[in-house]
């Protein structure tokens, strides 16, 4: 009797496995990194999206007459609760403010979580990141974050639009955030359903493979069987196979050789 | 050796292997009157496939022997 170490069932299906986890290894692999590809650019446009859809709401004539010290005035006011109001549209946008190029550099106009939060921006204060140039680029049209970025108030990716006076022309840029926590826990729950999916995929084909080499080593085991009686001298020993397979084939010519060498045998057993 | 003995040594090899002559020649000789299996004629078909029957299914089961049977008695 061979070990199950040994065993061609257990090489089988071993082999099988390996070979299925390899494939959904690689597929995982690529497919994963394609899926947070294309979802980091659906985040990118959605982002874009809603900051061009919420600059166009605000009024650039009012946003442009702010100024440092003003936070308590009735128009500073009222865009922070607009800003707020939008923001409350979507669950995906955690920020939303509104900033402008002072001509040495990007500064602060409407936080919406002043008054509400100690760590809001104040007018005024300035913005000096990697984005800035993100931020001068939405003067002219939407953009978002080329990747994740990170200042004083966590890691985002941002969506930006120009916000216009009533003369057409930019006077300051609405930026959106959404923090890395969401997009990545989006990325997260895509892997987890792919590596999943893969792991049950695997466990499948393996069980599918140990039943079907179970069969087939069930009745590579029967006709060694029956080699093994009739070296034995048992002459009686019949080829029980019944497969249209090549196993099959092969279980009936070593019937019709065993049946031979029977015959053969009686008949020098028969002669005087 | 007749049409008839070549074609049911051919059915019956497929059967029984490479000692079938043998196996039909004993058939013929301790069942139908020591005929020799060269000889075998439509008229012994019958008898012939009778014995195969019997000593086949001692060597590969009834079911196999069977059919060997049917297609003797075929020819």
């Amino acid at each position: 009797m061979v070990s199950a170490r040994h065993s061609l069932q257990t090489k089988l299906t071993a082999s099988f496995v390996i070979l299925i986890l390899l494939i959904s290894g690689l597929t995982f692999f690529y497919t994963y990194g394609a899926t947070k590809s294309a979802l980091k650019e659906s985040v990118q446009d959605e982002l874009s999206q809603v900051a061009g859809i919420m600059a166009t709401q605000v009024n650039g004539d009012t946003v442009i007459i702010l100024k440092p010290g003003e936070e308590n005035t009735t128009h500073f006011i009222a865009i922070r609760d607009q800003l707020v109001a939008m923001r409350a549209n979507s669950n995906e946008i955690t920020n939303a403010y509104i900033m402008k190029d002072t001509g040495n550099g990007i500064v602060f106009v409407v936080d919406d979580i002043y008054g509400t939060d100690p760590d809001a921006a104040h007018i005024g204060e300035s913005y000096t990141t990697g984005e800035t140039s993100t931020i001068f680029e939405a003067m002219k049209s939407p953009v978002a974050s080329k990747d994740f970025y990170t200042d004083k108030w966590g890691t985002f990716m941002s969506g930006y639009a120009p916000i216009r006076n009533s003369a057409g022309e930019t006077v300051a840029v609405l930026g959106v955030d959404m923090t890395a926590d969401k997009v990545i826990a989006k990325q997260d729950f895509i892997g987890y359903t792919i590596y999943l999916i893969m792991g049950l995929s695997a466990l499948i084909a393996g069980l599918i493979i140990f039943y079907f080499s179970r069969t087939m080593i069930r009745d590579i085991r029967k006709l060694n069987n029956t080699a093994e009686k009739i070296s034995m001298g048992d002459m009686t020993a019949m080829v029980d196979v019944q497969r249209d397979d090549e196993i099959g084939e092969l279980a009936n010519s070593f019937s019709r050789m065993v049946t031979s060498l029977k015959i053969l045998m009686s008949d020098d057993e028969n002669k005087p | 050796m007749s049409q008839l003995s070549e074609n049911v040594l051919k059915e019956t090899t497929v059967y029984l292997g490479p000692a079938s002559k043998k196996f039909l020649e004993r058939q013929t000789q301790a069942h139908l009157n020591s005929l020799q299996f060269d000889n075998l004629e439509k008229q012994h078909i019958d008898e012939l496939a009778k014995w195969v029957g019997i000593s086949a299914g001692l060597l590969i089961g009834k079911d196999k022997a069977e059919d060997l049977v049917k297609k003797i008695k075929l020819l």
